[in-house]
């Protein structure tokens, strides 16, 4: 690994001003679980990491809030998943943070890190798309706030724009009379990025919207209706053969994962009612 | 028997590893060491044009970058059988990360921004990655013909060829004949622990050698032959390993390191990361060819095979990978037409090596296919046909050939049994059974120093390294109980040729057996000794003199160790030093250069659960009984079995080292190549042991170690083809290939 500078500010505020000062040659670092990996393998020659761990105005928590959840952006995968109120709630974003890598991983990786490293395959995508999380963005000509579906622009780039900061998540409570679930398959059990991954929501009414990982550019959302072989979504992605898995394997199970997910939601919904 | 053998003593050196305290090859700090960094092309074969090492050079911190044009002319070149592999790239490089230049430098950083600064101009050359391309006329040649002058194979890419036959395989016929071809893929060692080498010069004008190396002797004899020095002057340190698996087995990069070293005077370190290591060596991928013939009754009459076995760039240990893996090709079961031809094909890859199992899981999984696919054909059991065809013990399976050394069908039933074999079969569920078999190496010999010292306790001085397998332990619970003395008064020195006599190899499951006999040979020797010193000291004729259970009994009286020891050479001084060795028979006539010292077998049964939507399918439960004749250490062997299983699961579901059509492998490091986790392992696992103590070793001792990983996946096969009812040929069997496969079927039917 190449030497790197390092800084630890304090204020969002200054992690925005080193950010937009070294525009190209700097990069946040939370838990550090993609970035430094991605350094050792040389696939950034950055001169400056900025460690956002210490920022005192960004949360590490989900707070309950009027209608839905906050997820702070240092919210750490492991205490995601094991959040009462997400099990409860939210339960495909809980099932898909506790498969990201390991229990040494989670409990360092963050969910701000998950979605902006924005890798096509993040696990959390696809829940947050089905559940449609807004993203709050710090910047210093103020604050904005973005639909999940409007944040991944292409394989590792977001909307983020030069400076702005990923600050938390919002989550609105799913109606009464829905259930959801997260699908993944992976080319072994343990530890591995998922070859396709799917998040659903299921309304009573039968409409369903549901994010996918790992077969397009970007992860996917698409919303419809529930049918029994749900072979609609093939429209809506485009998978590509890769190392992990063939572009009709792909598509194959895009489809039956839909099929397992909108079949354990349904059940969902009834456990809850 | 003793006090300790047969005991699961606590492994010596086990807390120190999971504690993470152990000091492996790169936690060592030799003062003044430099450090070092390969300078690597990003392409497979080339010519090297120009190398401009300026930039690197004058880099503050750099002590000095070494190419070819550099070293001794013509460059020194190295091998464990053919002294084939330069030690560094000349003129061309014959694969994907063969290092053509090495920076040395203050620290490893500088190495690296070092050896990113030399510039190479290379021209691209074409080059053979596949068993296709490096046999096809006309192809490249691999290695320079003038290399092997003699050999009329110089002319193409075939290393070496091998041809056995017994009966009258070209008369012969059969019920039921089958034909399939398996392809097995390139694989890695993937031990945790990286490969690291470091050489020092000094010591008496020698040279000094820390390397992850599990057969310092023969470091030691090719640093000699590239370094100039005298055996005596060449002192190698194998470091004790974070896991070998035979991809530590034979020189790597120390030539080079002691190159550099006696060049800069300094010590120099060069630390692999586990994505290099992939390149340090492989596996052999293999295409194996199996006609088998076979009776109504599922007996097998024939069997006729052709494979070729895909090497790298140099020939390193592959000759006797190869030549032996062909020897056992029919594997555990009587054959009586046999006709096998094998051969080791040269690539522009990284070199094969030798990896657990030595060449056999790629024939045996063949074999054990078309034991499932006849089962399939004549409608039986695939136990029962296996039983069928496993010899008797005492049974001469290969002609010229140890005869059988166990009770193969007693094994094979066990491991039926424990996954309950006959009870009914759930729904979407499916069961195997597998034999893996294989030769420990032939005509190699174990010496080893004993000494017994004045206080009654004892050092094994032994070449024998230690990589994780507990041969340590094992060394000591013999060492102890056959001089009756306290396991923890046993100290064992490893792996260090300054300080222990030879040791051939350890490998091959063969440390157990052979080392072990040595050290009970050289335990005698002392005995021997304590007779006659104790002799000396009572006037007593040494004949009546009796050496037992820690206690020398002369004329009624019983002394200790001590006793005699301090008798003789005066009280708090001298020391019985034994010396012992086993020595297998050699003969020129045996193709493996003699026959093996027993059989290493291990019966499987696996099952699994299919998710036939998706493909994937997991292991419900696994059997492996290890025809061990004397588990020394229990726990041990279990876990030597357990590990070879979860390796050969990996074999079975998810590993290869993936090369594209430039060569460029394309999936380094533990990212992307793929190996099971504690999350993949089956639900239920049994380790089971079959101990007749039958084997030529301590005790009755057979070998352990490698077994476990040749038969475990040609049983998960067997499972997934009984569940699927399709015969797989190529390995890994991923998730996407059963889909694959019954995707293609539906379409077919």
């Amino acid at each position: 690994m190449r030497p790197f500078n390092y800084a630890r500010p304090q204020s969002l505020r200054e992690a925005s001003q080193l950010l937009s000062t070294h525009t190209g040659r700097a990069a946040l670092m939370a838990g550090g679980t993609d970035l430094i990996v991605q350094m050792g393998r040389g696939l950034h020659s950055l001169e400056l990491a900025i460690d956002i761990k210490r920022v005192s105005d960004l949360g590490d928590q989900v707070e309950k809030m009027p209608g839905g959840v906050r997820i702070g952006a240092l919210t750490r995968l492991e205490d995601l998943a094991a959040n009462e109120v997400v099990r409860a709630s939210f339960p495909a974003l809980s099932e898909a943070a506790g498969s990201v890598g390991s229990v040494q991983i989670r409990s360092r990786a963050t969910i701000a890190g998950n979605i902006c490293n924005a890798s096509p395959a993040a696990d959390t995508a696809p829940p947050l798309l089905a559940y449609g999380a807004q993203v709050n963005i710090f910047g210093i000509a103020g604050r904005r706030t973005l639909s999940m579906e409007r944040f991944f622009t292409a394989p590792g780039k977001t909307a983020l724009l030069p400076g702005e900061i990923v600050e938390s998540l919002d989550l609105a409570f799913p109606k009464e009379g829905t259930g959801s679930a997260f699908e993944r398959l992976a080319r072994r059990a343990g530890m591995d990025v998922a070859s396709v991954s799917v998040a659903c929501l299921v309304w009573h009414s039968g409409s369903v919207r549901l994010g996918f990982g790992a077969v397009g550019p970007t992860p996917i959302v698409a919303e419809g209706e529930e049918t029994d072989s749900m072979d609609w979504v093939g429209e809506y992605v485009k998978p590509v053969s890769d190392i992990r898995a063939g572009e009709d394997y792909r598509r194959a199970m895009v489809v039956a994962l839909s099929r397992r997910a909108v079949k354990r939601s349904r059940k969902r919904m009834g456990e809850d009612a | 028997m003793g006090e300790y053998v047969g005991e699961s003593v606590r492994r010596s050196g086990g807390e120190e590893r999971v504690t993470g305290k152990l000091a492996y090859a790169a936690d060592l700090h030799i003062p003044d060491m430099l450090h070092a960094k390969l300078v690597t092309l990003d392409c497979a074969h080339a010519r090297i044009v120009g190398i401009d090492t300026t930039g690197a050079a004058e880099l503050a911190g750099v002590r000095c970058v070494i190419t070819a044009a550099d070293l001794p002319q013509p460059v020194p070149r190295y091998g464990p059988v053919d002294r084939d592999r330069p030690v560094l790239a000349v003129e061309e490089t014959k694969y994907y990360g063969e290092p053509v230049a090495i920076v040395v430098a203050d620290t490893e950083n500088i190495a690296s921004e070092g050896a990113a600064l030399v510039r190479v101009t290379r021209e691209q050359l074409g080059g053979v990655y596949t068993l296709e391309e490096a046999l096809a006329p006309g192809a490249p040649l691999v290695q320079d013909p003038a290399l092997r002058p003699e050999s009329p194979l110089r002319g193409s890419n075939i290393y070496d060829q091998w041809h056995y036959r017994w009966g009258d395989p070209d008369n012969t016929s059969a019920d039921l004949v089958i034909e399939n071809t398996y392809r097995f893929p390139m694989q890695v060692h993937f031990a945790i622990e990286p490969h690291v080498f470091i050489a020092a010069p000094g010591e008496q004008d020698g040279v000094v050698i820390w390397s992850t190396v599990q057969h310092p002797f023969v470091l030691q004899r090719e640093v000699a032959g590239v370094v100039g020095l005298p055996l005596a002057k060449v002192r190698v340190i194998a470091t004790e390993m974070g896991g070998g698996f035979g991809g530590k087995g034979y020189p790597k990069l120390e030539p080079l390191v002691a190159l550099v070293a006696l060049r800069t005077g300094r010590p120099v370190r060069l630390l692999m990361s586990l994505a290099e290591s992939f390149l340090m060596g492989r596996r052999a991928s293999s295409a194996v060819t199996m006609q088998n013939g076979f009776d109504a009754d599922g007996r097998l009459v024939f069997v006729r095979s052709s494979a070729d076995y895909l090497i790298g760039a140099y020939g390193d240990i592959t000759k006797r990978i190869v030549g032996k893996a062909a020897y056992v090709a029919t594997g555990p079961y009587s054959v009586r037409d046999v006709d096998v031809t094998a051969r080791a094909v040269f690539s522009h890859t990284v070199p094969a090596t030798a990896y657990r199992g030595f060449g056999a899981p790629q024939y045996l999984w063949a074999l054990e296919s078309q034991m499932d696919e006849a089962a399939r054909q004549l409608d039986m059991d695939s136990l029962e046909i296996r039983l069928r065809n496993l010899p008797a013990k005492s049974t001469v399976l290969i002609p010229g050939e140890t005869p059988v050394d166990g009770e193969w069908a007693e094994g094979l039933t066990m491991a039926a049994k424990a996954i309950g074999w006959h009870t009914p079969l759930a729904a979407g569920r499916g069961r195997g059974v597998a034999i893996g078999i294989k030769t420990p190496r032939a005509g190699a010999t174990s010496q080893v120093i004993v000494r017994l010292h004045h206080d009654g306790s004892a050092s094994i001085l032994t070449g024998t390294t230690e990589m994780g397998q507990g041969s340590q332990t094992v060394f000591a619970q013999i060492a102890a109980d056959c001089l009756g003395i306290p396991f923890h008064g046993v100290n064992v020195v490893s792996g260090d040729t300054g300080r222990a006599p030879f040791d051939a190899v350890t490998a091959s499951s063969r440390s157990t057996v052979c080392m072990g006999n040595a050290i009970c040979a050289a335990c005698e020797d002392i005995k021997g000794k304590l007779r006659e010193l104790a002799g000396e000291l009572s006037g007593a004729a040494p004949g009546g003199i009796v050496v037992s259970d820690g206690r020398v009994r002369v004329s009624g009286s019983s002394l200790s160790y001590g006793d005699v020891i301090g008798g003789v050479y005066g009280r708090g001084e001298g020391e019985v030093i034994g010396v012992g060795e086993f020595r297998q028979p050699k003969d020129d006539r045996h193709p493996l250069g003699g026959p093996s010292p027993f059989w290493e077998i291990i019966f499987v049964a696996a099952e699994v659960e299919m998710d036939l939507e998706t493909g994937s399918y997991a292991l419900t439960r696994l059997a492996t009984v290890a025809d061990i004749g004397k588990a020394i250490n229990p726990a041990q062997v279990e876990a030597q079995d357990e590990g070879g299983a979860l390796m050969s699961i990996g074999q079975a579901q998810m590993e290869q080292l993936i090369i594209d059509r430039e060569g460029i492998p394309r999936n380094l490091g533990a990212l992307d190549y793929r190996i099971p986790t504690t999350m993949d392992t089956p639900l239920e696992v049994a380790s089971l042991l079959l101990e007749n103590a039958d084997g030529p070793g301590p005790f009755g001792a057979k070998g352990v170690g490698e077994s476990g990983a040749i038969a475990v996946a040609p049983a998960v096969c067997s499972a997934v083809s009984q569940a699927t009812g399709v015969t797989f040929t190529q390995l890994p069997i991923t998730s996407e290939d059963v889909w694959r496969a019954l995707r293609h079927r539906a379409a077919n039917t």
